[in-house]
């Protein structure tokens, strides 16, 4: 440790540790804007300027590591005058358009100048003209005018992202932000520069000219379309979310975004957003409709008991809102059939549930299923930046198609589809023979032989499994063996082996804490009750269950055989023809409550705007029809979902150590086969502003399949059949997909007409071209 | 990519081991051949230097040498800096452009001509002076223009 003093207060700080990050921890503010944390020093903007005893000129605090008794003052007249010529000279060129620009009021530039600047510049000769609102890619604006070169937003996208799609142009004066090629930047991450830039330079194409610090309400907020849950703050006017920004945390987190998150947050204002209540296809009043509810309610209780009546939860509903409809079905209904609209199949125990904290330690990761770029794109960063700290982080995939990428490269092991839970017992097997719950579990795979994996890659991966010092699996959930697969893992591996879910829906470990079943099993057994007439009014909140649940035929049966079907929302659900009440629900931002995310950590979110029309909370329904059945609730007692031990974690659960033979898989009996993964650009509520960002052609196919079918295109629609149903999928022809294997994202498409396995698939059209 | 790019490429990193250093004399060899870099040249460049076509565009725009536009067979650049703006680089700047019929930072229609600007090359002892294919002349007065247009130049 190194101890030092900054304008006469001592401070001790590690070795290594720069002037401006010593100063922060005495929160003394040191003016800077090339620098930031994340991306390391460089020295390019001189606005951190600081006076350092013994040192013959004024010295970069970013740059500058401290040592011991150094002694450092942040003002005075030398370091005054150094910071007045820095901003004289950044201003030179900067066209002084603080009234028309977006970040006025909340920039550094007009901070630090009103601060420390001089009164006025003493250049007189004419600016230099650059491109104004010039575009990086349809979200994201660049005045180039306005840059003072500091290049955060250049070395974010290149050094701390890997896609190397922004660059300085020119030299000296003429020096300018573009990106390569004046193409549209395409990454998953470009938002985050309009957060970095210091100035006014980077923009957010949606938000722009739309307000100014005056006239906005910020809230903190959480972004509610993947299980991340990455921490934001939004902007609200005139009753719209009109933008949404990193929230960092100390210590935590950085505050990045991913762009569908920073730029979907206007589904509250969709054109077919719900804000009126339809019952049996007619406009109703709220109060006729809830009334018209709480009588179904009411006849079917009189009759079935509670028992007649289920309940499924999805969508972005809050931890608060399942709760009380928990407490509704539980006490006013007398129901436990509460499950949750899944997708896939599997679940993890809590005990497994690892935390981002040990994304930050990790040595080794396994990709399970599951490319977190395209699944839950934060934590693609957060995995950068553990590679940028160990550049030895080991990154392998196991999955149907290759899930390491140029920006995160490892090793991919390619297992057949619904076989990675196999794959990974064999590994275990391979490393811990003689271990018996290894033996149970691989006990009826004596026959077995893993096709396209060497037995020499299943020891290698047992080796790496059991020599990682601090092992992170991502899971797309979608073998529910493999928790079982991972539970034994875990216990065998004595060292720190922390699980991230990837499934969704955002917010389902909430929904579980709230009391609501998160098995598959117990969602299909609704369904199935519904189907077979025992449950005769299924009321669905926020779920959209004929494009989420996997065998759409058996949710389409349900729907034509109960009585009732109610179903609360903010868009209309597919199938609204089954609906006999359609309720219009409170969005995110519009409720306040807490999400739990893919940690299992409790996040709160603000309400900024009020529900639109007769859009309300869960608790205002449940509260009206518990009155009408005459078994009012009292929430007198608040009930709190943190718990004062386990702090912003959920409490900790041990792991059932239950361990049953794996089943033999099915032989294939195709050349063809089907497999669905979630994908960011589907995931969460449908946004308007992202319309251009949406890939078109989003199935994966190997070119030689395209070529096979006489399509010689790179993109095209393909007709894919399984038994008597039939679906038309756009796909990209990928070289990176093995042969017999397409892949379509989740409820797009109407996959879940099909069943994921074999298929046929034939060409649909010709020359659809690039 | 032309064949011989290969081999220069490997030339340039025997001489640099390390590949933004080679980069240059990779980048001012292909230009010699070519002209001047385009956005696939570039491309190409980035691949056999196994840098990022971001870092080679970067490092080619801020070298004013770096051709990122087709010029023409002459490129002229008139000096602007202080002591030719003096002598009149502004009237020969001017004359050059009649002549030619262009602006500065054009190409003739025919491909024989570009004409550039270039801040103090060093020579001010010469003001004003162009330079033709980088070969420095001066004094060039604007009534000069006529003949210097009218020279055969080595190419
Ligand atoms: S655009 Fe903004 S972030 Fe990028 S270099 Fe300029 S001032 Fe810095
Ligand atoms: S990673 Fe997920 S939670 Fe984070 S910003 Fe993107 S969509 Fe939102
Ligand atoms: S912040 Fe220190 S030089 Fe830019
Ligand atoms: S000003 Fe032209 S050579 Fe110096």
């Amino acid at each position: 440790m190194i101890r030092l003093t900054i304008d006469g207060q001592e401070v001790t700080v590690p070795q290594g540790t720069m002037i401006v990050d010593a100063a922060a921890k005495l929160g003394v503010d040191v003016p800077i804007y090339c620098y930031h944390q994340a991306l390391g020093p460089l020295g390019a903007c001189r606005m951190c300027l600081v006076e350092v005893e013994k040192m013959p000129k004024l010295a970069t605090a970013c740059t500058t590591a401290v040592s011991e008794g150094m002694v450092v003052r942040t003002s005075g007249p030398a370091v005054d005058k150094g910071r007045r010529g820095v901003l004289e000279f950044l201003l030179i060129n900067h066209p002084l358009d603080c009234p028309v620009c977006d970040k006025g009021g909340e920039c550094f530039l007009q901070d630090y100048t009103f601060e420390y600047g001089p009164g006025g510049g003493r250049f007189q000769e004419p600016k230099i003209e650059k491109v104004k609102d010039g575009p990086i890619n349809p979200f994201v604006l660049i005045d180039q005018e306005r840059c003072v070169l500091c290049q955060r937003c250049v070395r974010f996208m290149r050094e701390y992202v890997g896609e190397e799609q922004l660059l300085l142009e020119g030299r000296g004066v003429e020096t300018v932000v573009t990106t390569v090629e004046h193409e549209p930047a395409t990454s998953q991450f470009t938002g985050n520069v309009i957060d970095l830039c210091p100035v006014g330079a980077l923009l957010s194409a949606p938000y722009h000219h739309k307000g100014r610090p005056w006239n906005i309400e910020r809230e903190e907020s959480v972004c509610p379309h993947c299980p991340v849950g990455c921490t934001s703050k939004i902007t609200a006017r005139e009753g719209h979310v009109i933008r949404m920004e990193g929230r960092p945390i100390p210590d935590r987190e950085w505050g990045w975004l991913c762009d569908r998150g920073r730029f979907g947050y206007d589904f509250g204002y969709h054109p077919d957003r719900l804000a009126t209540s339809i019952v049996k296809g007619k406009e109703n009043t709220a109060a006729q409709a809830t009334r018209q509810v709480a009588e179904w309610l009411k006849t079917v209780v009189d009759q079935e008991g509670g028992r007649g009546v289920g309940f499924i939860i999805g969508g972005g509903h809050t931890t608060e809102e399942a709760y009380q409809l928990r407490r509704f079905a539980a006490e006013v209904i007398g129901t436990d059939q509460l499950a949750i609209s899944r997708t896939e199949a599997g679940y993890l125990p809590r005990g497994l549930n690892g935390t981002f904290d040990d994304v930050k330690q990790a040595d080794t990761v396994v990709l399970l299923g599951s490319d977190p770029y395209d699944t839950v794109p934060v934590v693609h960063l957060k995995l950068r930046d553990r590679l940028l700290h160990y550049p030895a982080l080991r990154v392998i995939g196991l999955g149907p198609l290759p899930l390491t990428r140029d920006t995160l490269p490892g090793l991919d092991v390619l297992v057949p589809p619904g076989q990675e839970s196999l794959a990974l017992a064999l590994a275990m097997a391979a490393q811990w023979p003689q271990n018996s719950d290894v033996q149970t579990l691989v006990g009826s795979l004596k026959e077995f032989e893993l096709q396209g994996v060497t037995a020499q890659t299943l020891v290698q991966l047992g080796q790496y499994l059991q020599g990682a010092e601090h092992l992170v699996l991502l899971w797309d959930g979608k073998e529910p063996e493999m928790a079982m697969v991972l539970g034994v893992l875990a216990r065998l591996r004595e060292k720190p082996t922390a699980v991230l879910p990837t499934f969704g829906p955002a917010n389902w470990r909430g929904y579980e804490h709230a009391g609501f079943s998160p098995r598959f099993e117990d969602l299909t057994a609704v369904l199935e009750k519904a189907r077979d007439g025992e449950i005769k009014i299924l009321m669905v909140f926020g779920a959209d269950l004929l494009r989420e649940y996997p065998n759409r035929q058996l949710v389409e049966s349900a729907f034509n055989q109960v009585e009732y079907l109610v179903v609360e929302g903010i868009l209309p659900p597919q199938g609204a023809q089954h609906v006999d009440a359609l309720l219009p629900g409170a969005a995110w931002a519009e409720v306040y409550g807490t999400y739990i995310n893919m940690e299992a950590r409790l996040q709160v979110a603000m309400a900024g705007v009020q529900p639109p029309g007769q859009a309300r909370p869960i608790k205002t329904y449940v509260n009206t029809w518990a009155r009408m059945l005459m078994k009012p609730l009292n929430w007198d007692e608040e009930w709190d979902p943190f718990d004062d031990d386990s702090g912003d974690l959920l409490p900790f659960e041990p792991v059932p150590d239950h361990v049953v033979a794996l089943a033999m898989p099915p032989e294939a009996v195709g050349p063809m086969t089907l497999v669905t993964g979630a994908f960011i650009w589907e995931s969460g509520q449908p946004s308007e502003i992202l319309v251009p960002r949406v890939p078109q052609f989003p199935g994966r196919i190997n070119p030689a399949e395209v070529k096979d079918m006489g399509l010689s295109t790179k993109r095209g629609h393909i007709m894919v059949s399984q038994g008597s149903e039939s679906i038309v999928v756009a796909v990209t022809a990928d070289p990176q997909v093995p042969k017999g294997i397409l892949w379509v994202p989740q409820g797009l498409f109407g996959t879940n007409h099909l069943i994921e396995g074999t298929v046929t698939i034939s060409g649909v059209t010709e020359e659809v071209t690039v | 990519m032309k064949p011989e790019w290969k081999a220069w490429a490997q030339e340039a990193k025997n001489e640099f081991p390390r590949a933004n250093s080679a980069l240059m004399p990779l980048m001012h060899r292909i230009q010699l051949s070519e002209g001047w870099l385009s956005n696939e040249t570039i491309r190409d460049v980035a691949e056999l230097m196994e840098l990022p076509v971001q870092y080679v565009e970067s490092v080619a725009s801020f070298y004013s040498l770096f051709h990122r536009q087709a010029v023409g067979k002459r490129v002229i650049h008139v000096c602007v800096g202080l002591s030719c703006a003096l002598k009149g680089s502004d009237e020969l700047m001017h004359a050059l452009e009649e002549r030619l019929g262009i602006k500065e930072g054009q190409t003739t229609e025919d491909g024989a001509y570009t004409l550039l600007e270039a801040e103090c090359l060093a020579a001010c002892d010469k003001a004003p002076m162009v330079q033709v294919n980088l070969r420095y002349e001066g004094p060039v007065r604007p009534e000069d223009a006529e003949r210097l247009l009218s020279e055969e130049v080595p190419s």
